[in-house]
């Protein structure tokens, strides 16, 4: 494996980040406080534990059944006269865009926030044959204009401060110099983006939930920017993955209830659309999408991330996320789910080791994915391909060689108890590596446990 | 073989053992509707207007009317000075829009307003300002409840909206007033 990779991995993009130790901070405490909010929603619904289950179960069901679901929506949604387009992969989806877009001459499409796009890459695409987009989330809009990705699912510009912000208006969209207030600056960002939504030819959204007996999409925003984008212009189109698929309304119902909630402790969003069929005179595409969601139905665990309604939460609870920042990742999901669905994308195969495997996402998520036990998978599914990252290949090894064997381990450990008690840390330290550099070493236990064992226990 | 084809015929096999769908059986909390309603809409940043509501909607357009402001109203009893246009575009100056919606959720403060009742789909998103009427008997306990009585094959297009648009896309700080509408009144006749 080349050094170039290597360099690149969670652990030294961390480090990037951390040179800023107040943002780290500040950082950290803006997710922890997302989730404090989220404890205070979740305790305030009795049913909690039960809409967790429900959530499961209902994705669960329709996971299992997908074919026969996939089936429903789409007679469902021709029934209503929607235009239903399959793709096996991104290329395919973008194509797909494209074409429609290109009969209908758009010279301007508005977005609303969506992976599934970023995941297919679609906004360079798109550019690349000459149709501008609009990212129309008040947080995209403003990474798109700093040409960042996102560094979070549900805030994406979760990572810039409000005076960067107000830097990146006064230069883009002539805010006044200096001006910083998050209020004036969303005033500003309301009237620019409302000359795009009156001036765009087509809006595109991700979708929520596809609902298969009704035929229907359900957008979650607070902004209502899916909903200006969408209800202006003749054509619409809308993106979504496979794994959006649920039964019917009583499934929604589930779903809408936890995932506002869990993502930022609010009751619901403010606005929960339908849409059920093209307006009046209008056209609305749904894309479905694959690329590599059937894949992974093949795996057991990997499967139930698919269960993610993507509602962030996974996130802000997380320990190495709060302190590693969004970028660290190699993904374009970042945190727990991220390394979940990622892991396999990431070259550099580190991010299953931005973890510290202590179950809080697990905790958290409104449809129980098991994240920390298929994070450890992701680890097995890189160590049984070859591929532990630089330094964990040399080593992990000879830990389990050493492991193995009682004798080598006994000598191992009295020889570090010897080292410790005896060695100056200066020595030492550069041993501990990274693990080393903030903490302290430990203090030498008089015998190994398995003399204090034998001694004390084995009667 | 077409995308679709080969789609469904790689989801014929799952790794998972078949699942069945849950039961969805949760118990609506009936006791006082109208104040669980009226406290989630006010944490979600709307006002609800309860006494003598239909006449204190009516004196407020009047007079917002007399200023010289753009509304546009899809209630009968309530004049407006706008009509509702087939082009959505010529919404874009529209200062307040009075529309009914068809049922309230007490557990989060939404509303459901459809197609039909809006008159055309953008209206509740592109007002300055909403002024949505409900009638205090269609209140409901929960979104189980929402979803069960809503039927959505008699329009194209319905959301729930709860609250005024908001944002905190800037360092988590709360703005109200996003992209849609900047105040919501809800008027419980
Ligand atoms: S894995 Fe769970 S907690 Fe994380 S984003 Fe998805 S639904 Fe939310």
């Amino acid at each position: 494996m080349s050094q170039a990779q290597t360099s690149a991995g969670h652990a030294d993009k961390a480090d990037i980040f951390c040179k800023d130790e107040a943002r780290v901070d500040w950082h950290s405490k803006a997710l922890w406080l997302l989730r404090q909010k989220r404890d205070r929603a979740a305790a305030a619904v009795p049913e909690w534990e039960e809409l967790r289950t429900l959530g499961s179960e209902i994705k669960l069901h329709t996971l299992t059944h997908l074919p026969q679901y996939l089936e429903q929506f789409e007679a469902n949604c021709q029934k209503n006269g929607i235009i239903v387009h399959w793709a096996k992969d991104g290329d395919e989806h973008n194509r797909i865009v494209h074409e429609i877009l290109s009969q209908h001459q758009v010279k301007k499409l508005v977005k609303s926030k969506s992976m599934l796009t970023e995941e297919c890459h679609l906004n360079p695409y798109l550019e690349s044959k000459g149709i501008e987009v609009i990212d129309t989330d008040l947080g995209e809009r403003i990474i798109q204009l700093n040409k960042q990705p996102p560094s979070h699912i549900v805030v994406p510009a979760i990572h810039l401060k409000k005076e960067e912000v107000g830097q990146l208006f006064h230069e883009k969209i002539g805010t006044e110099a200096g001006a910083s207030d998050p209020t004036y600056l969303t005033r500003a960002a309301r009237a620019h983006l409302r000359e795009q939504f009156l001036t765009a030819d087509a809006g595109m959204t991700g979708v929520n939930m596809g609902i298969a007996e009704e035929g229907a999409i359900v957008v979650c925003t607070n902004e209502g920017n899916a909903d200006m984008g969408c209800n202006l212009p003749k054509l619409t189109l809308h993106s979504m993955g496979i794994d959006k698929l649920i039964p019917n309304k009583a499934a929604a119902s589930v779903l809408l209830r936890t995932l506002a909630r869990n993502a930022i402790g609010q009751l619901i969003t403010t606005y929960s659309s339908f849409y059920h069929g093209p307006k009046p005179g209008g056209e609305m595409h749904i894309i479905i999408v694959d690329n590599g969601r059937s894949e992974m139905l093949q795996d057991k665990l990997l499967a139930e991330s698919l269960k993610c309604i993507r509602c962030g939460g996974c996130m802000n609870t997380c320990p190495v996320y709060r302190r590693s920042g969004g970028y660290s990742y190699n993904y374009f999901i970042p945190g727990p789910i991220g390394i979940a669905v990622g892991s396999k994308h990431d070259d550099t195969n580190t991010i299953p080791w931005a973890c510290t495997l202590c179950g809080s996402c697990t905790y958290v998520c409104p449809t129980k994915v098991p994240l920390h036990n298929i994070i450890a998978y992701q680890r097995r599914l890189k160590a049984e391909a070859g591929k532990l990252p630089y330094g964990k290949a040399g080593y992990m090894p000879m830990v389990g060689k050493v492991m193995s064997s009682p004798t080598l381990l006994n000598c191992a450990m009295s020889v570090a108890r010897f080292s410790l008690r005896y060695l100056p840390g200066s020595l030492l330290k550069p041993f501990a590596g990274a693990w080393g550099k903030y903490r302290e070493l430990p203090k030498a236990p008089a015998s190994s446990f398995e003399a204090w064992y034998k001694k004390n226990r084995s009667k | 073989m077409s995308s679709k084809a080969e789609m469904l015929a790689a989801l014929k096999s799952v790794a998972l053992p078949e699942h069945p769908m849950p039961a969805i059986e949760i118990a609506p909390r009936l006791d006082d509707l109208i104040g669980q309603y009226e406290a989630s809409l006010k944490a979600c940043g709307g006002t609800l207007i309860k006494d003598n509501a239909m006449e204190a909607l009516q004196s407020q357009v009047a007079s917002l009317v007399a200023e010289g402001k753009q509304v546009i109203s899809r209630v009968d009893a309530v004049a407006g000075n706008r009509e509702v246009p087939s082009d959505p575009h010529a919404l874009k100056d529209i200062n307040y829009a009075v529309i009914s919606g068809q049922l309230g959720v007490a557990e989060n403060g939404s509303i459901w307003v459809t197609e039909d009742l809006a008159g055309i789909r953008i209206a509740p998103f592109i007002c300055e300002n909403l002024m949505l009427v409900l009638k205090a008997e269609d209140v409901v306990a929960n979104m189980h409840q929402a979803l069960a009585k809503i039927s959505l094959d008699n329009t194209g297009f319905g959301v729930f909206i709860a609250g005024p648009s908001k944002t905190a896309d800037i360092e988590q700080a709360l703005v109200i007033g996003a992209h849609g509408a900047c105040t919501l009144n809800v008027y419980l006749i």
